[in-house]
């Protein structure tokens, strides 16, 4: 759906750390809630949609601005710190090895399934640094399941691991 | 030159902002994920208030930074979610807040009362 692609196109104007954290839920709530609205009709879907895409072009700076002016201590109690949070000894190579963007001009699907797989191993990691191992096991269940959907689709593209 | 002391005793707290109160309001009954926080909000203030998801997930950073709300994963019966719940000092910051309302509208309302009698 196209306002779904536009909402996605914006949000990639916030922080990265941002957006590892609340991408899918801001994606699932927004899709949730246009759902909603296309029962009152065009009218309504195009104002709920429109004052959306102004939020996040309003917020996106803001949120720019607080990651510049906010110490990394008080950052960190909401955010993770995707420069700090790979395991030590792991190479980032390997441990990104799925989620990293692929050279080819591979589908919509693809991507978005490399994009699950890459915010699945950020959020495991922030539930580690924060000590929420019940949510580190939940993200770890979902990284499976999201590398498992991507051999899937690199075998339908025919796209080599 | 005028020296001010400030009370040691004194809350801290500044006023909140209007979707910081729907927030903390919304999740004093009960722990929610964001679309819940957003149709119950719209509820509480009977239509008047909406927020756009860039706005309530600008305020849950926010509040997670201040450590106001957390984070959990909410074992729903459909699929696991992240929820927020409010936290023991969200709840001191929010009912502080209720205070100092209240003791606006007191005394905005003898003011009132003083200049019809």
């Amino acid at each position: 759906m196209n306002s779904i692609r536009a909402y996605r196109t914006l949000l990639r104007l916030f922080p990265g750390d941002y957006r590892a954290v609340f991408e899918a839920e801001m994606l699932d709530a927004f899709s949730r809630a246009a759902e909603e609205r296309r029962k009152l009709g065009r009218f309504a879907v195009g104002c709920f949609v429109g004052s959306e895409l102004a939020g996040l072009a309003l917020n996106a700076p803001l949120e720019w601005i607080a990651k510049a002016t906010a110490s990394d201590s008080v950052r960190a109690r909401s955010l993770p710190d995707l420069r700090r949070m790979r395991p030590a000894g792991v190479a980032r190579s390997v441990w990104f090895r799925d989620a990293a963007p692929s050279d080819s001009a591979a589908p919509d699907e693809v991507a978005d399934a490399q994009r699950r797989v890459a915010l699945c191993i950020q959020l495991m990691e922030y539930a580690i640094a924060n000590h929420d191992f019940q949510g580190a096991r939940y993200y770890s269940n979902e990284d499976l399941k999201a590398r498992a959907s991507l051999r899937e689709l690199k075998a339908k593209y025919g796209i080599a691991e | 030159m005028r020296h001010v002391a400030i009370r040691s005793d004194e809350p801290e707290s500044k006023p909140l902002t209007e979707p910081v109160l729907w927030i903390l309001t919304s999740l004093a009954s009960a722990p929610r994920h964001g679309y819940a926080l957003l149709g119950d909000i719209e509820n509480l203030s009977g239509g008047r208030v909406r927020l756009s998801t860039g706005t309530l997930y600008g305020a849950l950073r926010r509040l997670l930074e201040e450590q106001w709300i957390e984070r959990f994963v909410q074992a729903d019966t459909s699929r696991d979610k992240q929820a927020y719940r409010l936290t023991p000092e969200g709840r001191r910051q929010l009912e502080l807040e209720v205070e100092r309302m209240k003791q606006l509208t007191r005394a905005a309302s003898a003011r009132l009362r003083t200049k019809e009698a």
